[in-house]
């Protein structure tokens, strides 16, 4: 049987700065030395009918440009790609739709863009109403709509195209819940009737539900390829890996990954996530507690400074912060050619998925950094709780008499 | 080496029923939420053509025989129009589109060559105000050199498309060669019969001014609509430019296309 998929050995690179975008960089072009930047290296797979392969990893790890080469948007700078059979890529929710138009004209439109013959939407058509739920607005211009409505349209036509290969990005991030689980169970649908398909994203919970296979990215690498059981374990290793040589590098660094500010009046080594146990971790249970550790080398002088810690998810968005200056905590003042370990303890009352710890330390007056690094490390959060969304408020569920009886 | 292998159901053939509801979203985009709709396409011609008939029939007479200058006009500026509207729309079109362009994979000229038909369709809707304005004014109509119409609008298209395809993939790249084009074409408007005739332009200067493949285009619409006759030799000279044009045109997008996914 032939790969419906193969892969061997694809790279790309993309030149780093700014685009030609005018004229005047096109005159000034021997000024310019073009920079690279492998965003995907030497990933090699091959997927036969009915497989699904999970690709995971953190922001600007290669993720989407591995779509973007299989989906032909853009092409590989070395390697090889093949694809035996019609494929239709669920990048974009709703790919061109016009907000004059009506959900009907529209469901034409994104149809015949995602590759589907005129006929072929028309026999379908019904099916695609119905599973997107928005009948009775079929005939109203999709500007009405809410975005819930919208992204159900878009996932709606783009899962009803039958394709051998289908691509689906972290689109599913949209809509309820009762939603998701129609995608999801639509997927698994597909992969039974023989569909191959590619699922992208950084929540290691959705692909699981999906994948057998995964392929863990990290920085443009194939860092580990294997099924997706093992590869929840492999997410994190990788993870700390990344950590440590992070740390490593130490000197200004600016490589979209975390930007790091320093002074190097005093400067931060070694930051690390411990269990109560005294042991370094990435992947946590809900609810643990656990110390953020740090060293910090004073090369001069620094008087009453100011720690933080931060946590965000993957997205940028602060699930916390914490300061001494806010916890109003004197800190001491400490002497040239000093060491000392800095230490936050924190409870996790995170929910599942991947978070990213920052720390900094300030001047006293706010004036500047020390040292900043806005992702020291990435870590995982699992739990059996329930919960899902960012925070785990550790919920008890209980169902109590009626008072008036 | 790179090598991109794409499935037989996913050649242009498919693909066209992309480029009809392609156009069809122009066109209802365009016209959407305005109160005349496609009434604009005869009023953009019409209005423009009374401004210079006003000028040239009032102000600055313009010998143009037997024919009326508003007629005479009108017959050139439509197809005039054509061009450069579906010109600067083309120009246009993959950059106003990079959001597609980016993230789905589908043949990049369907977007230049649906900007394209959707001014096509305006075009037969302002012709038919042409018929109607030959009746008024009593000008002899000969169906049979009609049937060469289609031939003369092809050539246009082609050419059209030819200069499209360069100018939309170069837009890509710099946003300067669509503010280019809209001067371009102001200029290239008055370098084109449109609105006086060839015999204003001195002997001297015609053999390069016949070099303007427009003129051969413009002036085989009126031998055909107003003078029944079929198109000169210089009709040819322009159809084998058009044609040389589209090729290099087709080319030259084809070659780059690849790349528009890469520099947003």
């Amino acid at each position: 049987m032939l790969p419906t998929i193969e892969v061997q050995n694809v790279s790309k690179k993309y030149r780093i700065g700014k685009a030609p975008l005018s004229l005047r960089s096109l005159v000034n072009f021997r000024n310019q030395k073009n920079q690279y930047h492998w965003a995907v290296k030497e990933v090699d797979f091959s997927l036969y009918p009915g497989q699904a392969l999970g690709i995971i990893g953190p922001n600007g790890a290669g993720k989407t440009t591995i779509l973007k080469l299989l989906s032909k948007v853009t092409f590989p700078s070395s390697g090889k790609i093949n694809m035996n059979g019609r494929f239709s890529a669920l990048i974009e929710l709703g790919a061109g739709f016009h907000p004059e138009l009506t959900g009907r004209e529209n469901i034409f439109l994104n149809g015949t863009i995602l590759g589907m013959r005129k006929q072929e939407i028309q026999t379908r058509f019904d099916e695609i109403v119905d599973f997107a739920g928005i009948g009775k607005f079929l005939d109203t211009p999709v500007k009405r709509y809410s975005s819930g409505m919208y992204a159900r349209l878009g996932f709606s036509v783009a899962a009803h195209i039958d394709p051998d290969i289908l691509l689906v990005d972290e689109v599913l991030a949209v809509g309820d819940m009762a939603f998701q689980k129609k995608c999801y169970d639509r997927m698994v649908d597909l992969i039974k009737k023989g569909t191959t398909l590619i699922f992208v994203s950084h929540n290691m919970r959705a692909i699981q539900k999906v994948c057998s296979e995964c392929i863990v990215m990290y920085r443009g690498n194939p860092a580990f390829q294997g099924p997706t059981a093992d590869a929840t374990a492999e997410y994190s290793n990788i993870l700390r890996e990344a950590a440590t040589t992070y740390n490593d590098i130490g000197e200004n660094i600016s490589d979209g990954i975390g930007q790091r500010i320093m002074t190097h009046a005093a400067v931060i080594n070694n930051v690390e996530l411990l269990r109560e146990n005294q042991q370094t971790a990435y992947t946590f249970e809900s609810g643990e507690s656990v110390s953020v550790r740090f060293r910090v080398d004073f090369h001069e002088e620094a008087p009453h400074p100011i720690f933080a810690c931060m946590i965000r998810t993957p997205d940028g968005q602060k699930v916390y912060d914490y300061t001494t200056e806010w916890a109003q905590i004197s800190t001491p003042n400490f002497e040239a050619n000093s060491s000392r370990l800095i230490e936050f303890k924190l409870k996790l009352n995170l929910a599942p998925g991947t978070y990213q710890l920052g720390v900094n330390m300030a001047y006293h007056d706010l004036s500047k950094y020390y040292d900043r690094i806005d992702r020291a490390l990435d870590f995982v959060m699992t739990s059996n709780t329930g919960s899902r969304g960012i925070t785990d408020l550790q919920a008890v569920f209980n169902i109590l008499p009626n008072p008036t009886e | 080496m790179t090598e991109t292998k794409l499935h037989q159901n996913q050649t242009s053939l498919f693909y066209k029923d992309l480029l009809f509801a392609w156009t069809s979203r122009i066109l209802k985009a365009r016209y959407q939420q305005s109160v005349l709709g496609g009434f604009w396409a005869i009023l953009q011609p019409l209005a423009t053509v009374l401004i210079f008939t006003t000028v040239f029939s009032f102000f600055l007479k313009v010998d143009t025989g037997d024919i009326p200058y508003i007629v005479f006009s009108y017959t050139a500026m439509v197809p005039w129009i054509l061009f450069s509207s579906s010109i600067n729309d083309m120009v246009e079109s993959i950059v106003q589109n990079m959001n597609l362009v980016s993230k789905i994979y589908f043949p990049r000229e369907i977007l230049v060559v649906s900007a394209l038909l959707a001014r096509v369709v305006d075009f037969f809707i302002a012709y038919i105000i042409l018929i109607i304005l030959m009746i008024i004014f009593k000008i002899q109509i000969q169906l049979v050199v009609w049937l060469f119409l289609p031939v003369i609008i092809l050539v246009e298209l082609a050419f059209a498309l030819g200069i499209g395809l360069i100018a939309s993939a170069l837009n890509a790249f710099y946003r300067d060669i669509r503010h280019l084009f809209v001067l371009l074409l102001q200029l290239w408007l008055y370098a084109t019969p449109i609105i006086y005739p060839v015999s204003f332009v001195p002997e001297k200067w015609q053999f390069l001014y016949q070099l303007n493949p427009m003129v051969g285009i413009i002036e085989a619409y009126r031998s055909v609509m107003l003078h029944s006759s079929l198109p000169g030799t210089s009709f040819l000279v322009s159809a084998l430019i058009a044609v040389i044009v589209l090729i290099i045109g087709y080319l030259f997008f084809k070659k780059v296309e690849v790349q528009f996914a890469d520099i947003i």
